[in-house]
């Protein structure tokens, strides 16, 4: 998969979501059939109060282009 | 944080999406998408540090193994370092006279994946008194190399923050770290000092919660300089000294950074480099030469050149308020260094100020406890509370250090007793005092 991204020069995007809110939005996004682009990978947290600013930037430091933090 | 080393803020986005907004979620992460492909590459370098690693440095490293088995046999087992540990005294645990003998018995593997090499404060306590001269730090630093191959890894402190901030200053573009000293006094790109300005932008955000200011110490001595008619070289391009990667034996890591900064360094011209940070100069001093051979230029502390600069450009300085103080020796300047008496000298030129010494002071010094941002522990409060309590017993209201570390270390643990301790950095200290 990173062999795709490395091809296509799409962006990264890493996002960190709630799993009350975010995530099931996101799931929501899904049953609806929603189209959005694939270039997220979700980090599902039980609550975004879990977040550290380290996960930031070892994101960064992964080779994340954008960080997305979602409540 | 991100603005610092150089990543465009708007990277970084937040937003509320509660589980009945699908259709904002799929915006969301379009619009970002595209706000993305705006921005174009990545925001980092590409890693390169692994590959790095230049193995005949690797092997020099091998070759400068503190601990020969010359001087193994010398160990008399006298346990003055074990008994000298103020970690010892903490976690009975952790003995460095074992180690010792564990690596005579090459029990090597065994050392290398123990949880206890990871406690040691590097602080030289031990070395300074071994009658072998055995350098324990040193070679206890050379087995966390090895852990590190093992995977035997530390607990780092603040979730690894800084350790990010090290690995990341590898491979930024372009930092921007000298936003601070345009607003306090003039610097330049080239000339014959350089200020080494170390991590004290980074600790400024980190340790905002302590509201301690880390990077007034610089502004001090940037104003300081100025007052002296020198105008010193600060640059956007200087990196971490990699002395808390060297520490937690990631040695790739440091070369790397020690690389770029020996780099910058060069394309300054500069012949004499100044530290406020006695890890910064004691990398340039001791283990820089180490790895690279005789540095281009002369690394001084800055409390060192001051004192030396004073005589020819006196600051006048108005007297003390009727306070007493006593001054924290850091152990890198210190004992790893040699230098107890320039701070001292220099606090000295403010008029009647009354500095006390504590009940140990400098090669007996006690260290703030915690070393390279890990292993935070119990241990480290219980060392940190215990100097708290010796800076109180000598009646001093101020306690002045000349480490940013030893600074945030025991206000930290300050914080968390009900003494009131002023814990002050040396360089705003002499700066505040300025007429």
């Amino acid at each position: 998969m990173d062999n795709t991204f490395s091809i296509s020069k799409e962006p990264k995007i890493v996002a960190f979501v709630c799993h009350w809110c975010a995530y099931a939005g996101a799931d929501l996004a899904g049953v609806s059939r929603i189209q959005y682009p694939p270039n997220v990978r979700l980090i599902r947290l039980m609550c975004t109060g879990r977040l550290q600013p380290g996960f930031l930037l070892n994101a960064f430091e992964q080779g994340a282009d954008g960080i997305m933090v979602s409540g | 944080m991100l603005g610092l080393l150089g990543i465009d803020e708007r990277r970084l986005r937040l937003t509320w999406i509660s589980a009945s907004e699908g259709a904002m979620f799929a915006d969301a992460i379009s619009s970002f998408v595209n706000l993305l492909k705006e921005l174009g590459d990545h925001p980092l370098k590409e890693s390169d540090v692994s590959l790095d690693v230049d193995p005949s440095l690797e092997k020099r490293s091998e070759i400068a193994f503190p601990l020969s088995t010359d001087q193994t046999d010398y160990c008399m087992e006298c346990s003055i370092c074990t008994g000298t540990c103020p970690v010892s005294r903490e976690l009975p645990e952790f003995a460095p006279k074992q180690f010792i003998k564990r690596a005579v018995m090459k029990l090597d593997e065994d050392l290398i994946r123990s949880r206890e090499i990871w406690s040691c404060l590097s602080c030289g306590h031990c070395s300074v008194r071994c009658p072998a001269m055995i350098d324990f730090p040193e070679f206890n630093r050379i087995l966390r190399e090895k852990a590190r191959k093992v995977n035997n890894l530390p607990v780092e402190s603040h979730h690894g923050i800084q350790q990010h901030v090290s690995r990341l200053q590898t491979r930024c573009h372009k930092q921007n770290r000298t936003a601070w000293a345009e607003q306090v006094g003039e610097f330049q790109d080239s000339g014959d000092y350089f200020y080494f300005v170390g991590c004290l932008p980074y600790f400024d955000i980190t340790f905002r919660y302590l509201d301690l200011a880390p990077l007034n110490s610089a502004k001090s001595v940037l104003r300081l300089l100025n007052r002296m008619d020198i105008t010193p070289v600060i640059s956007n391009d200087e990196c971490c000294c990699g002395h808390d990667a060297l520490w937690s034996g990631d040695q790739a890591t440091f070369l790397t950074l020690a690389r770029q900064n020996l780099e910058v360094i060069k394309a300054s011209g500069a012949k004499y480099v100044l530290f406020s940070c006695p890890e910064g100069y004691a990398t340039f001093k001791n283990h820089y030469p180490k790895f690279f051979g005789k540095l281009p230029f002369t690394v001084i502390y800055m409390t060192a050149f001051l004192e030396q600069q004073i005589k020819h450009h006196p600051l006048s300085l108005r007297p003390s308020a009727d306070n007493t103080v006593t001054f924290q020796d850091p152990c890198r300047l210190g004992r790893l260094s040699g230098d107890y008496e320039s701070p001292r000298k220099l606090l000295k030129q403010i008029p009647n100020i009354n500095l006390v010494e504590m009940e140990r002071s400098r090669e007996n010094a006690l260290c703030c406890g915690t070393s390279a941002w890990m292993a935070c522990t119990g241990c480290s409060k219980a060392i940190q509370t215990q100097r708290l309590h010796e800076a109180a017993e000598t009646g001093a209201d101020t306690l002045i250090t000349a480490c940013p570390k030893c600074r945030i270390h025991l206000s930290c643990a300050q914080s968390g007793t009900d003494m009131e301790l002023e814990i002050k950095d040396i360089y705003t200290y002499i700066d505040s005092h300025i007429k």
